[in-house]
């Protein structure tokens, strides 16, 4: 038994000893502990609210109820005006602007209030729901969000429903006489004059809101009689394979940068081998040396993700080629920014397991936040702000915008100048790290 | 050919070199004999162009040394200390790899891979991943991926640590022919043995500084230190060790007596009839001229192996 102990004692010490083992048994575990408690948990840290176009364009009482309701919303942030570019002024969205915004990527979805939102006969009342499904999960949570607090307002529908089916069955005048009848008994009883009660009653009506008929629903479900959703998507009706089309780029980044931050992460093999110092002996600079891995981590890069988009094009006819020019333009600049990041890591690490606990814990932070795993909109407040420091964020979206999209060269400008830049800046901090450092 | 001229170097407040100056001439064989940590790898390093010196030149055939221009190796073929192969490669592969880095094109490349894996003996396993070789075979190849590029001088830097006899042999064969040849070749190693053997000429260095040098010969006549007698530790020898006091300066180590003979015993003849008259056998008795480790001795207080 003490053999035993003392063997355990061994092992112990040197975990312990064992930085990045350390931080690959709990750092990296916890992390995601967190950042997942903090999405899907109860914790205290509710999840970041869904910001989605809000058109009002019936300006009822019913609407203006909805409209306050979702303002105090926890999960739904209604936006009802963009800046003008033309008029640096704010301007109201309309249903054209506010699907021209979603379809455009700026929006995951549009709540529309028609202006026949309360006078259409079929239903008390009546929504367009226009919305883009880059990601199922964050569309399916803002379409359950947004039911969730319509229907907290059904209490008040009712008797706007009530009052249709009166008026549609019994019509307009048996419906005032029965009413007419109710106002007697409560003037008798309760001292309430007949014709105020009618009045009063009757003035719903007269606001030329009531139907001459419910209408009919197929399902015959009562919510569905008071509210209806005429949803439409907006973009991605005619993709072959929506699911993987949405999700492929976010799967690629995250491999990326594994493979790319172990391929910079080689220069610590080499030195270990002894090539590196081989080759710093030989009639070749440190900077030829360090940009011959670059150039060679970039390569691998860049066929490694079109060998992924296209095996997703062979096998799950994933559209590669429709967009194929700004596909590559993403890939190039995806690459530049993930090999930037494993040049750093490469740099600032003072051992090959120290340089891979640490990317494998940055790369994993990354995904989660940056959108690889989930939408970045269903993540608290403070790490979408986060997510958008993340080379993982800005890459996804772009893979999104030219396959899912379909997007032109313009919308993807601003990925492709924050990838770039983060590329730039990472090279530059990981040479200035190379020259102090004791790798080279 | 290769001029060191008062290279220094210092590693925070470690002094890895002060001072340190030699000529090697064309085609010499030329030892650099030191204990572990005396700065012979340090040396290396800066004549190679691996680390830079904080002062002093180095030149080759008065081409000084520039840390901006890396074509000055291209005049040096250098052995590390370590293996320095890609391991999962085959030999043919490294080398291949080794050659274009230095500028070799294709054809020229594949007749200087024959050539020195012929001279390597290892033509037969050049396809073989090199991390199946043994020690010694890793060893050779290591000296071989120095020799692509035809270099005027080779550095070796204790290109047979860890390496079993027969090979080390083999690497010594090679080094000498390479010197027949007409290569410079520079040798650092911290076995006496090895550098009696091979270098003629030798720089003898401790803690960064070059205590000596010269000729086999001149390094030992530096000491002026006579034979030495030595007896192997019996029984029957301890008995009589404390009778033989007059014979000289007697020191007792693990195994034998060593003795420093004084002057009334300079003769050998008188020392063996001394000896005899004991009777102490003649096969327990071996006579030792001086050796490079003495000079170490004498030169810094310290053994060689400390």
């Amino acid at each position: 038994m003490k053999t035993l102990l003392r063997l355990i004692e061994k092992d112990i010490t040197r975990f312990l000893k064992d930085k990045p083992g350390f931080v690959l048994t709990f750092v990296v575990p916890m992390v995601l502990i967190i950042i997942f408690g903090s999405i899907f948990g109860d914790n205290g840290s509710p999840r970041g609210k869904s910001s989605i176009i809000l058109v009002d364009e019936s300006n009822t009482l019913v609407s203006r109820l909805i409209v306050s309701r979702l303002d105090s919303s926890e999960t739904i942030r209604p936006v009802k005006s963009y800046r003008s570019e033309e008029t640096q002024k704010e301007v109201k969205f309309t249903e054209t602007s506010a699907m021209k915004w979603v379809k455009e990527g700026k929006f995951a979805a549009a709540i529309v209030m028609p202006e026949d939102f309360f006078t259409d006969t079929s239903t008390a009342v009546k929504f367009k729901f226009y919305y883009d499904p880059k990601n199922e999960i964050e569309s399916a949570m803002i379409r359950g969000d947004l039911e969730q607090n319509i229907m907290s307002q059904i209490p008040r529908l009712l008797p706007v429903l009530i009052q249709r089916n009166a008026l549609s069955a019994l019509g307009r005048d048996s419906v005032k006489t029965i009413i007419r009848k109710i106002g007697g008994v409560l003037d008798r009883y309760l001292d309430i004059p007949v014709d105020t009660f009618v009045n009063r009653t009757m003035n719903i009506d007269s606001s030329s809101l009531y139907s001459k008929s419910v209408g009919t629903s197929k399902d015959g479900n009562i919510l569905s009689r008071i509210v209806k959703f005429d949803s439409k998507q907006l973009v991605g009706e005619q993709i072959s394979n929506p699911w993987l089309t949405r999700t492929v780029g976010g799967w690629a980044v995250m491999f990326l940068l594994f493979s790319l931050t172990g391929a910079a992460n080689s220069l610590f093999e080499e030195r270990q081998e002894g090539t590196l110092k081989r080759l710093m002996c030989m009639p070749l600079t440190r900077t030829q040396i360090l940009l011959g891995k670059y150039l060679y981590t970039m390569l691998l890069g860049v066929v490694q993700l079109s060998v992924l988009f296209f095996f997703s094009w062979v096998f799950f006819r994933v559209d590669i080629f429709s967009n194929f020019f700004n596909l590559f333009i993403v890939i190039i600049c995806s690459v530049a920014a993930a090999v930037s990041f494993g040049m750093l890591i490469t740099s600032v690490a003072k051992s090959l397991s120290q340089a891979a606990s640490i990317s494998t814990l940055v790369v994993l932070i990354m995904s989660a936040v940056g959108g690889s795993w989930f939408p970045t909109s269903i993540l608290p407040d403070w790490m979408q702000v986060l997510s958008k420091a993340t080379i993982t964020y800005w890459s996804v979206e772009a893979f999104q915008q030219v396959l899912w999209r379909q997007s032109s060269i313009g919308p993807i400008m601003i990925n492709i100048f924050v990838l770039l830049t983060i590329a730039l800046l990472i090279n530059s901090f990981a040479l200035i790290r190379f020259k102090k450092g004791n790798i080279l | 050919m290769l001029k060191i001229e008062h290279v220094s170097k210092k590693f925070d407040e470690l002094i890895a070199l002060q001072d340190v100056t030699f000529n090697i001439r064309q085609g010499e064989f030329f030892g650099l004999l030191g204990p572990n940590g005396a700065g012979k790898s340090t040396l290396m390093n800066i004549i190679v162009g691996y680390l830079l010196p904080d002062s002093g030149i180095i030149s080759i055939e008065g081409s000084v040394m520039k840390p901006d221009n890396p074509d000055w190796r291209r005049k040096i073929g250098y052995v590390p200390q370590e293996i320095s192969l890609f391991l999962d490669l085959s030999a043919h592969q490294n080398l291949k790899i080794f050659g274009r880095l230095y500028g070799l094109t294709s054809r020229n490349l594949e007749e200087k891979i024959e050539g020195v894996l012929d001279l390597v003996q290892l033509s037969d396993r050049k396809k073989d991943p090199v991390k199946d070789f043994s020690g010694g075979m890793k060893r050779r190849l290591n000296l071989a991926a120095s020799l692509l590029h035809d270099p005027d001088v080779i550095l070796c830097d204790e290109p047979t640590v860890g390496v079993d006899p027969q090979s080390r042999n083999a690497i010594f064969d090679m080094l000498l022919k390479l010197n027949k040849s007409g290569k410079t070749i520079v040798y650092t190693t911290h076995y006496m043995e090895e550098a009696e053997r091979m270098c003629p000429r030798l720089a003898v260095i401790d803690h960064g500084i070059i205590i000596a040098q010269g000729t086999l010969t001149e390094l030992i006549d530096l000491i002026n230190q006579k034979d030495t007698l030595k007896i192997r530790k019996t029984p029957f020898v301890q008995s009589k060790i404390a009778g033989l006091s007059d014979l000289g300066n007697i020191a007792e180590l693990d195994f034998y007596y060593e003795i420093l003979p004084s002057d009334d015993y300079r003769l050998i003849s008188r020392l063996f009839s001394r000896l005899e008259s004991t009777g102490i056998p003649n096969e327990l008795i071996q006579i030792s001229r001086p050796t490079l480790e003495d000079v170490f001795l004498k030169l810094t207080g310290r053994s060689l192996r400390d």
